[in-house]
Formats: C-alpha cells, sequence, structure tokens
C-alpha cells in the first residue's frame, strides 16, 4: 500500500502496455513504430537505471530494498514484489542487453514488425515480472509465458525447419513448465502458501522424502530450461532457427533470466543446505560440467555458424551453472561476472551473425566464404567478440573466466578447472574454423578500412544502425574488460543476498 | 533369400513386444516412485482452511462481489489474471504471426435456409446471454473469460452457418483487433487508475462500489470483466480466423 514502490510494477506494466499499442500498430508508419519501440525499451532502461542511482548509498551497503504489495495487505494470499540487490543486477543487465537488441531489431526485420514487436515487449514484461516477483505461482505463470510468447518468434521465418524447432521449444518449455508446477501444488498442499519467504521459513518442516521429491521437480524443470546436457538437444535448434535479433534475446538474454530464477529458488527460497543433504549438489554440478564439455565438443562439429554458437552457449551455461554449485563466495563471484560477461558476448555474437548472414545463401559453412572481405569491420568486430569467448587477456571474458578458474582451483575441484581451460581451448578451434573460412578466397573489393570508417559518417542509416549495435557490443567488451572493477560493487552485493537469505525473508513477511 | 522375409515380420514384433515391456516397466516403476511419495502428501483437512475461510467471511466485505470467485479472480489475485489475459494475448498474436495467410477460402453458401433463419432468430438472444455472462461476474456465476467465450462461439457458428465471407465482411479482423486491443488496454488502465486513485496497482475502485448486489456495485470489477469479456471473445474469433486460412497450394 506505498506509493513507494509502485515502481516495481511500472516495471513490469509499461512494456506490457507497449506490446498491446504494438500489436495495434499495423497501420502505423514504420518510423513512428521504431520511435516507439526504442523509446519504451529506453524508459524501462531508464527505470531501471534510476531505481540504481537513487538508491546507490542503499545498494552500496547491501541494505536495498523494494517491495511492493497488491491489494489488500492483511490477507493471506496477496501477491509480492520484490527487488533487492540481486534482482537489481539482474534487471539492470537484462535491461540493458534487450535495450540494444530492440535498437538492432527495428532495422533487421523488414515484415510483420507490429507482431513482432508486441511479443518482444511481452517477453520483456515477463522477463522483468520472474525478475521481481515474491510469489511462487506468479513466477510460474511468468515463466510459461515467457515460453509461449517467445514459440511463435522463433518459428518467425515460416520454414519447416523453424516450424519443428519452434514444436520442440515448445513441447519441451511445456514440460518443464509442468514439473515445476507439480512442484508449487506439492508446497502447497505441504504448508499451504505460495509466498517464496514464507515457504523459505518452513521448508524444514516438511518430511525429507517430500523435500527430495520438490526438489528433484523444480531441478529437472530448471535443466530442462537451462539445456544441461541430457535434455539439451532442443536448444541448438531452437537458438539457431530464429531470426538474429531472437537468437541474441534466447540464448544472451533469457538462459540468465532461468540462472537468475535457479538462484532464486535454491539460495532464498530452497536454503542451499538442503541440497547439500541430499547430496544433489555433487550430481549437479557433474552433470553441469559433462554438459559443458559436451556443448563444446558438439560446437566442434556444428557446420552451421548460429548453430555453433547455440551449442557453445550450452557450454558457457553448464560452466556457470557448475560454478554456481560451488557454494563458495569466490565461485559466486567468478559466476555471475560471467554471466554478465557471455551476456554481452552471445548477444553481440548473435547479432553480428545475423548481420553477417543477410548477404550469404544459407548458414552453412560452406557459403561463409569470403564474408571476412565483404563486411570487413563487422567481421573483425566478429573475431574480437570470439576472441572474448574464449578467454584473450584484455577482454572481459579472459576476466571472467580466469576468475571462474580460481573459484575452482580453491575449491580444490580439478575436473571443473580441466572442463574451463579444456572449453577455451576447443572453442579456439571450432571459433578458428569458421574464420578461416571467413577469408577464404581472395579479396576483391577495394575499399579500404579508413573508407569503410569514414563512411559510419552517416550514422543513422539504416544498415549503420545495425553495425553500430554491433560495434557498441565490442567496445563494452573490450572497456568493462579493462575496468571490471566496474562491477564488483553490485555482484558483491548480489552476493551478500546469495549468502544471507535471511534478510530477504525478514524483510518480505515484515513488511 | 527365404529366410529373412519369414523372420523379419517375426523380428520387428519381437522388438516391439520388447520395447512395448520397456516401456512398459519404466511406466511402473516411476509410477510406484511417484505414488511412494506423493502417497506422504497430508490429506485434504491438512490444507489451510484460515484460506477458505478468510475468503467466506470478509471476501464480500472487502470486495463488494457476491462472486466469491471473481473476487478472488479480479480483486485478490487481479494480477495473476492480468497474466493470464496477457499470455492469451500473446497467443493470438502468435497464432496470426505463425498462420496468417492472404486468402480465405471464400464459401458463401454455408447451410439451408431453415438453419439460417432460425439462427437469425437466436443470434441476438446469444449475444444478450454473453453480455450478461459477462458484466453479471461479479454477482452470478460466469464472469468475462465465460462471456466472451459465448461472444466468439457467435462468430464461429456466424461462419459456419452463413459462410466464412459473410462474417468476414460484417466484422473485419480490424475491428476484433481493436476490439481486443480495447479490452486489454481497458484491463490496464484499470489497474494503472487504481495506481492514481487508491495508491496500488488494480486496487479495487473505491467511488465505484455501491449498494450489495446492485449492477453497478463491486468498485472495478465489473469492467474489468467487460474487459476481459471483449479481450477473450475477439482473441478467440481471431485464432479461429487464423486457423481456417488456406495458402494458395492447399487444395480446396
Amino acid at each position: 500500500m506505498s506509493w513507494m514502490n509502485i515502481e516495481l510494477v511500472l516495471l513490469i506494466v509499461l512494456p506490457a502496455v507497449i506490446a498491446v499499442i504494438m500489436a495495434f500498430s499495423s497501420s502505423f508508419k514504420q518510423r513512428t513504430r521504431n520511435i516507439l519501440a526504442v523509446t519504451g525499451a529506453g524508459i524501462e532502461l531508464c527505470l531501471v537505471f534510476s531505481l540504481f542511482l537513487l538508491n546507490f548509498e542503499a545498494v552500496k551497503s547491501s541494505e536495498f530494498f523494494l517491495q511492493f504489495t497488491t491489494g489488500y495487505s492483511n490477507t493471506p494470499f496477496v501477491i509480492n514484489f520484490a527487488m533487492d540487490n540481486l534482482s537489481l543486477l539482474f534487471s539492470l543487465i537484462v535491461t540493458a542487453a534487450v535495450f540494444l537488441i530492440v535498437i538492432f531489431s527495428t532495422q533487421y526485420i523488414r515484415d510483420k514488425e507490429s507482431r513482432y514487436f508486441a511479443l518482444f515487449f511481452l517477453v520483456l514484461a515477463s522477463i522483468q515480472g520472474s525478475i521481481l516477483t515474491a510469489d511462487l505461482f506468479t513466477l510460474y505463470l511468468f515463466i510459461e509465458a515467457i515460453t509461449v510468447f517467445t514459440t511463435p518468434l522463433i518459428s518467425f521465418k515460416k520454414t519447416e525447419k523453424t516450424t519443428r524447432a519452434a514444436l520442440q521449444y515448445f513441447f519441451y518449455g511445456i514440460t518443464g513448465g509442468v514439473f515445476f508446477f507439480i512442484s508449487i501444488i506439492l508446497i502447497y498442499f505441504n504448508l499451504g502458501t505460495l509466498k517464496m519467504a514464507a515457504v523459505a521459513d518452513s521448508f524444514a518442516l516438511i518430511s525429507t522424502p517430500m523435500q527430495l521429491t520438490i526438489i528433484i521437480f523444480f531441478l529437472l524443470a530448471l535443466l530442462i530450461k537451462l539445456g544441461i546436457f541430457p535434455i539439451h538437444f532442443w536448444l541448438p535448434r531452437a537458438h539457431s532457427a530464429c531470426p538474429a535479433p531472437i537468437s541474441a534475446l534466447l540464448s544472451g538474454v533469457l538462459l540468465k533470466v532461468y540462472l537468475y530464477i535457479f538462484m532464486r529458488l535454491f539460495w532464498t527460497m530452497i536454503a542451499f543446505d538442503f541440497l547439500v543433504e541430499l547430496h544433489l549438489s555433487a550430481f549437479v554440478l557433474d552433470l553441469a560440467l559433462v554438459s559443458s564439455l559436451i556443448g563444446h565438443v558438439f560446437a566442434l562439429q556444428a557446420d552451421e555458424l548460429k548453430k555453433m554458437l547455440a551449442y557453445s552457449s550450452i557450454g558457457h551455461i553448464g560452466m556457470i551453472l557448475a560454478v554456481l554449485m560451488l557454494n563458495t563466495e569466490a565461485a559466486f563471484y567468478g559466476g555471475l561476472l560471467h554471466i554478465i560477461a557471455h551476456m554481452m558476448m552471445k548477444s553481440g555474437l548473435f547479432l553480428s551473425s545475423g548481420y553477417l548472414l543477410r548477404t550469404t545463401l544459407s548458414h552453412h559453412i560452406d557459403d561463409l566464404k569470403g564474408i571476412g572481405h565483404k563486411n570487413r569491420l563487422v567481421f573483425i568486430a566478429f573475431i574480437i567478440i570470439c576472441l572474448g569467448t574464449i578467454g584473450m587477456p584484455p577482454l572481459i571474458g579472459f576476466v571472467s573466466k580466469w576468475f571462474v578458474l580460481l573459484a575452482f582451483l580453491e575449491a580444490r575441484h580439478y575436473f571443473g578447472a580441466f572442463v574451463v581451460g579444456a572449453g577455451s581451448i576447443i572453442a579456439l578451434i571450432y571459433y578458428l574454423r569458421y574464420i578461416s573460412q571467413a577469408y577464404e578466397t581472395v579479396k576483391t573489393e577495394n575499399k579500404t578500412l579508413r573508407e569503410e570508417l569514414v563512411s559510419l559518417k552517416v550514422f543513422f542509416k539504416s544498415t549503420n544502425i545495425m553495425k553500430n549495435v554491433i560495434y557498441l557490443f565490442t567496445l563494452l567488451i573490450i572497456i568493462f574488460g579493462l575496468s571490471y572493477q566496474f562491477f564488483e560493487m553490485p555482484i558483491n552485493t548480489a552476493i551478500f543476498e546469495l549468502l544471507n537469505p535471511q534478510k530477504y525473508i525478514e524483510l518480505v513477511l515484515g513488511g | 533369400m527365404e529366410i529373412p522375409t519369414e523372420t523379419q515380420p517375426e523380428v520387428e514384433s519381437l522388438n516391439k513386444l520388447m520395447k512395448k515391456t520397456l516401456v512398459s516397466v519404466v511406466l511402473a516403476g516411476v509410477a510406484l516412485a511417484l505414488y511412494r511419495s506423493f502417497a506422504l502428501m497430508p490429506g485434504y483437512q491438512g490444507l489451510n482452511l484460515g484460506l477458505s475461510n478468510y475468503i467466506i467471511e470478509s471476501g464480500l466485505k472487502d470486495t463488494g462481489s457476491l462472486n466469491l470467485i471473481t473476487a478472488v479472480l479480479y480483486d485478490y489475485r487481479a494480477f495473476d489474471s492480468l497474466g493470464e489475459s496477457t499470455v492469451i494475448f500473446g497467443a493470438v498474436s502468435g497464432i496470426v504471426l505463425i498462420l496468417s495467410r492472404k486468402m480465405l477460402p471464400v464459401s458463401s453458401k454455408g447451410l439451408s435456409f431453415i438453419v439460417k433463419r432460425t439462427l437469425g432468430i437466436m443470434t441476438p438472444f446469444i449475444a444478450l446471454f454473453g453480455l450478461y455472462i459477462m458484466s453479471h461476474g461479479h454477482l452470478t456465476p460466469g464472469g468475462g473469460f465465460q462471456g466472451g467465450v459465448i461472444l466468439a462461439a457467435i462468430s464461429i457458428i456466424f461462419s459456419i452457418v452463413y459462410g466464412s465471407a459473410f462474417d468476414y465482411r460484417r466484422y473485419s479482423p480490424q475491428t476484433k483487433t481493436a476490439l481486443e486491443t480495447g479490452g486489454a488496454l481497458t484491463f490496464l488502465g484499470l489497474g494503472l487508475a487504481g495506481i492514481l486513485m487508491e495508491g496500488a496497482f488494480l486496487q479495487n475502485l473505491g467511488f465505484l462500489t455501491a449498494e450489495t448486489g446492485t449492477l453497478i456495485s463491486a468498485g472495478s470489477i465489473p469492467y474489468i470483466n467487460i474487459g476481459v469479456g471483449f479481450k477473450v471473445g475477439a482473441g478467440l474469433a481471431i485464432i479461429f480466423y487464423s486457423m481456417i486460412q488456406k495458402t494458395f497450394e492447399e487444395d480446396f
């Protein structure tokens, strides 16, 4: 009932309103629609960023906490929204990435834009919702919403391949959702509440076999959604079938949102000690590491550029999940930093692959001959981002991988350390395969790099906007690689939340 | 040459049998494991009785809605309903995106004269019934979702009885999209009005409450119902039209 934290609901409602307007915008001029989309995402970003800046002192001392209750606050079944440092960090990086992807897609998508943007903003609304909510049922609702809204976006180009990929994605997404729902039902029948904080308070009261069932179903749901090894095969198909901005959204942003939900569930709601007690944490750790290795190995044999990138995503997500399961402060630091790094790198890679593949016959490696000569500057950006994912020193990929490696070594988990190193080396091989192919033919055009840079002067021409987004991602990767300390404060406060879930629980239940 | 032709079917059927047994064994194992852990679940009595008691006792007082289900759907947990109707909205967008084709199979013939005349007399009553269900959601069983489905049924019956061209001419997809968007904006607008006037998102608007049991009571619940009704009705009609459209390649 407080005026104070109304922003939390606005963060969810604003994209929904824009989506509704967008769905009706088929008669708008293209320019109007683009401006509307970019301002909408921009306002969202400004809102989150202002939350960060206005509460800077509170964030710094990790006391930051906003919450909002809809309806009658004295009833037992109100819907809560809560934002702590962890949510703030994720909300901020996700919105920033989505903002850049929106700018890219205003130029990239050339037909049926109104429906595209409607669904895109609905996805943004559900992402924000699933990050901010403090209620299990609302979380389930938003997770399902993400699946439902992204499926048509995957089959945006209507071909047999994309339809198959989308249906498979939908099937596995819904299956994961059903597992999630079973857990929610079990929790409700045992505890009679769906507030995450209340569940956290009394989870220990449930009998041990029941706890095991609940945790296993939650794990199954999230492992399916994250694309961890035994159930990973839908991911490369889905992530490579869709248009480039959607690939960037799925691979760069959505997987991180699921990682956030994983952390919310298994550190805040169900204390991590339960996982250790039930011997599940070691199992998930090994599974994630195997998944990481398999993802990298499969990327070696992928003959399509986007499929290769998707397999590499499996590798990175597995590594992040594994390092989080170590449950030490250093591990969280490495994991969160790599989440940020991977978000930037994978979004950049998918967007630049979308730009590069506009002119080629197909996505197959044989058709990529000479694209390095045709789009020189973009391809150089592509190479730089690739080096970032491999882990070259001045880039942010190196920093985050370094911390992940340190965390594994500190925990004396040598298999994990091996996977990090091996993954990098395998990644080097499969990226080099594509890079050498791109420079296969002899140079034909005589445009020099300098001329290409000069042609950038027309900054807002449609192709240049796409290029500029890619360059921006590249620059961010270089800049943050040099000054990764920038993230130190937000990440440390987020780690504080993970290590002290008691704060979240008390504040939600108390207020 | 003769041996494989004779044994092939046998081997295949044996393989099938093996597969079936294996699947049933695995399924039985999973069922047993699930039963073992679900048997531990406390019985229905163990549920939080305070919750239902609370709704029965103070649902009417809090919301002014006689239909307590509507009270939960559109007041206590209105945000979840907003989410659900947004999912419908997104599903409609997605289906239109996937199935949008240029051609509508033009069949202006429809069914026989008798059916056409009968339906012509009945249609206004069906529409009235749908609107009644929608607007009386806070008083009697029903609500926006149910009423919207009835309204969508009119559109579907039209295109079966009178032929799809008739309904297409009368209510073009643009009209339906406008209705759908209007319904969604009503819901969202009421939510934002709740922020401005009552200080919480989707809070029941106080100045709209009146004597319990009258049509215009229960704050913003009836208006949310109407908004949801139009949204669901138009959305389902749009889905129906997207699905009956054809491509050029398909034969008629």
